[in-house]
């Protein structure tokens, strides 16, 4: 789960992280009022959950209330790639003589946190690793021999920084290591970290991801998982204990596995457009593939549905009889195709079949999406939607 | 013969008496793995299929000469029996379940590393070895004894690779899971590395997904000392970017973990990159593979 700036910002002040006087506002009226307590010039940033934000105009600087109003309004009417603006965080301009980077994550190839920094900041850091990899030093912890501060005080030398630097950096390096600890952070970044015209340094962004698989164990406050999933489809599956993510075809897709499902989505992709993607894991009942046709099915025109599960550790006979029960009572008319294949299958594919369901017997999905195009047929796919898909 | 599993491998089920532990208890017995015991903490003198069911993994090491484990024991134990296991000389661990803080696999991960365990997982189907045995869930209609290797980071995927080569008449040595999340147990290159020292494999598939870097640096080690014909597919073409796919490891970050990333990397290194899944039938029979 990624926090919003907002409230890793606070996450980051109570573990002695300096960072910007600043303020969450909703409202025009609002952000004016808080920009008269904190002093003019101020930085307005749209608290949205995407990347890249600041280029996608979601960050603007006003040096008067004319501005403001007009920045504020801008943004709360706008979106910021494909998200609506409801919050935004009103922020002093503070005197910045300097920008780095500083982030942790952990590298799944080495089995390690690594820590990262940079003297160059505000930029993304994959593009520095590309154009300037002398600017950039990482350190991997060895979880069973921990964090120490003398780590962090040799990584910053790799940068040939002077000592002051080194050492008001190593603190922070220590707090956000800290923080990332106590909250299992997957990514834990300060991006730019700034040195002030004084001489302080100052996080003035913030990224923040905890581990989902962590979230029952940590014992500080943290905001509701399900609750800030903007697309209601997509608070729906979580709901429901599914991975639902909508998209922008009109082929329902139900899978059992998550490759399994991307693989469904790349090969109907090719040829139709998938409306999204679900996949159950591992707790096939009865009752959740109910649950996921009438998820599915919230989508208006819908095209063709594609049923695609093996079962392994899912009892995939128990699906079916749910997704039948579904087609049954709602009295389903779009083609349904399934592939199932694994442990019952033949009685999976009877009770599938009792509800004038097409079952694929084969193992490659192309087949079974084959045969649901020529029920269905290509409708009409646009590229420029296909691109959108992609990202 | 196969790789991590063979004649002598005798599995204890840990979470055996658990709902999904003993169902597939069922069907590794029912394809003739050899499963030993289980351990249930507190239900030990019981019995699961016939299996019994020991509290400590140290004794039932010492009643049934297991060396190896799988697992079906919920999230927040498994680091716990993990660390049991190793200390009680198993040395071959399988770790079926998802959702396990990656705090702890890593703290897994460097144990394991430490005692010279081989551990697969998390998030993982396991292993199976056609008509051998199979520790997991794969589902066992869908393989067939044969000369190709299988690695896949989706469960469901190694399923649908192994049923389109079996129906092609194109059989698997050994088809390995090696787990899901943002890290696993065990990297790719070092699964490779097994089928390229295995004298009973002849090609091996990689069955990849968006996310991380497994595949960029496995194609590093497939460049410099893999012989042996490898494809690869990569799942994930039309995730959207920033969105987790179901596995916690499968999201793109920036320009980091695409499809397309992963195919320059791997075709720079020999391999042959399949765009779909059914391609690998074409591929297998121009390798003239069985």
């Amino acid at each position: 789960m990624r926090l919003h700036e907002y409230e890793a910002l606070d996450i980051f002040e109570q573990n002695r992280i300096p960072v910007p006087r600043r303020e969450l506002v909703s409202t025009m009226h609002d952000a004016l009022h808080v920009a008269g307590e904190i002093g003019y010039p101020v930085i307005i940033k749209a608290q949205v959950l995407v990347g890249g934000r600041g280029l996608a105009g979601g960050i603007k600087t006003a040096s008067n209330p004319d501005e403001l109003k007009e920045a504020a309004d801008e943004l709360f009417t706008s979106e910021i790639k494909g998200m609506p603006v409801r919050k935004a965080l009103v922020c002093e301009k503070v005197d910045i003589a300097k920008e780095l980077y500083l982030g942790m994550t952990v590298d799944g190839y080495s089995g390690k946190p690594v820590i990262v920094v940079s003297t160059e900041g505000g930029v993304l850091i994959e593009e520095t690793a590309k154009t300037s990899p002398e600017k950039i030093a990482a350190i991997h912890i060895d979880p069973s021999f921990g964090y120490y501060p003398y780590r962090a005080r040799s990584l910053l030398r790799m940068l040939g920084l002077e000592q002051k630097l080194i050492t008001s950096w190593s603190d922070i390096i220590g707090q956000l290591y800290h923080i990332a600890v106590r909250y299992e952070a997957l990514i834990a970044e300060i991006n730019p970290l700034v040195v002030l015209t004084n001489g302080v340094l100052m996080a003035v962004d913030a990224v923040l991801e905890v581990d989902d698989s962590a979230l029952s164990r940590i014992r500080f406050p943290l905001p509701d998982r399900v609750d800030r999933i903007e697309n209601p489809l997509e608070r729906r599956g979580r709901e429901i204990g599914v991975t639902y993510v909508d998209l922008d075809g009109d082929i329902g897709l139900i899978s059992s596995g998550a490759g399994l499902g991307m693989a469904s989505m790349d090969i109907i992709g090719q040829r139709m457009k998938p409306a999204n993607f679900l996949e159950t894991g591992g707790g096939i009942t009865a009752d959740l593939l109910y649950r996921c046709m009438e998820l599915i099915m919230m989508k208006p025109d819908l095209r063709g549905i594609f049923i695609n599960v093996y079962g392994g550790i899912n009892p995939i006979h128990e699906g079916a009889k749910g997704v039948v029960r579904y087609m049954k009572e709602h009295n389903v008319k779009i083609p349904v195709v399934a592939k199932a294949l694994g442990n019952r299958q033949e009685e999976t594919w009877e009770i599938f079949r009792s509800a004038g369901v097409h079952v694929v017997t084969e193992a490659a999905t192309e087949k079974a999406v084959d045969v649901l195009y020529k029920l269905v047929g290509p409708g009409n796919k646009s590229k420029a939607a296909r691109a959108k898909g992609r990202g | 013969m196969s790789i991590l599993m063979n004649d002598s491998t005798r599995v204890i089920v840990q979470g055996i008496t658990g709902r999904i532990g003993s169902a597939q208890t069922h069907w590794m017995l029912d394809y003739g793995t050899r499963v030993v015991g289980g351990v249930t903490p507190g239900k030990g003198g019981t019995t699961v299929e016939g299996v019994p069911v020991f509290d400590s993994v140290l004794e039932a090491v010492k009643q049934t000469g297991a060396n190896a484990s799988v697992f079906f024991v919920p999230a927040a134990f498994v680091l716990d029996a993990f660390l049991e296991t190793i200390d009680a000389g198993i040395k071959l661990i399988v770790i079926v379940p998802e959702h396990i803080p990656v705090k702890d696999v890593l703290r897994m991960r460097s144990y394991a590393m430490e005692k010279g365990v081989f551990a697969l997982g998390p998030t993982t189907p396991g292993i199976l070895v056609p008509g051998m045995g199979k520790m997991g869930i794969m589902p066992a209609s869908l393989f067939a004894p044969g000369r190709v290797g299988i690695i896949s980071r989706s469960g469901t995927l190694s399923y649908e690779f192994a049923g389109i080569l079996s129906e092609n008449n194109i059989g698997q040595s050994t088809v390995v899971g090696m787990g899901a999340d943002p890290v696993v147990l065990r990297n790719l290159a070092d699964i490779l590395e097994l089928f390229e020292n295995d004298k009973d494999t002849d090609a091996v598939i990689v069955v990849g997904e968006v996310g991380g870097e497994q595949e960029e640096k496995a194609a590093g080690f497939i460049g410099r000392q893999m012989t042996k014909p490898v494809a690869a597919y990569i799942a994930g073409r039309y995730s959207p970017q920033g969105k987790k796919m179901g596995h916690a490891g499968a999201i793109v970050r920036g320009s980091a973990g695409t499809v397309t990333g992963k195919h320059d990397a791997l075709r720079a290194a020999g391999v042959e990159v399949l765009e779909t899944p059914v391609h690998v039938a074409k591929w297998a029979k121009k390798n003239k593979l069985k």
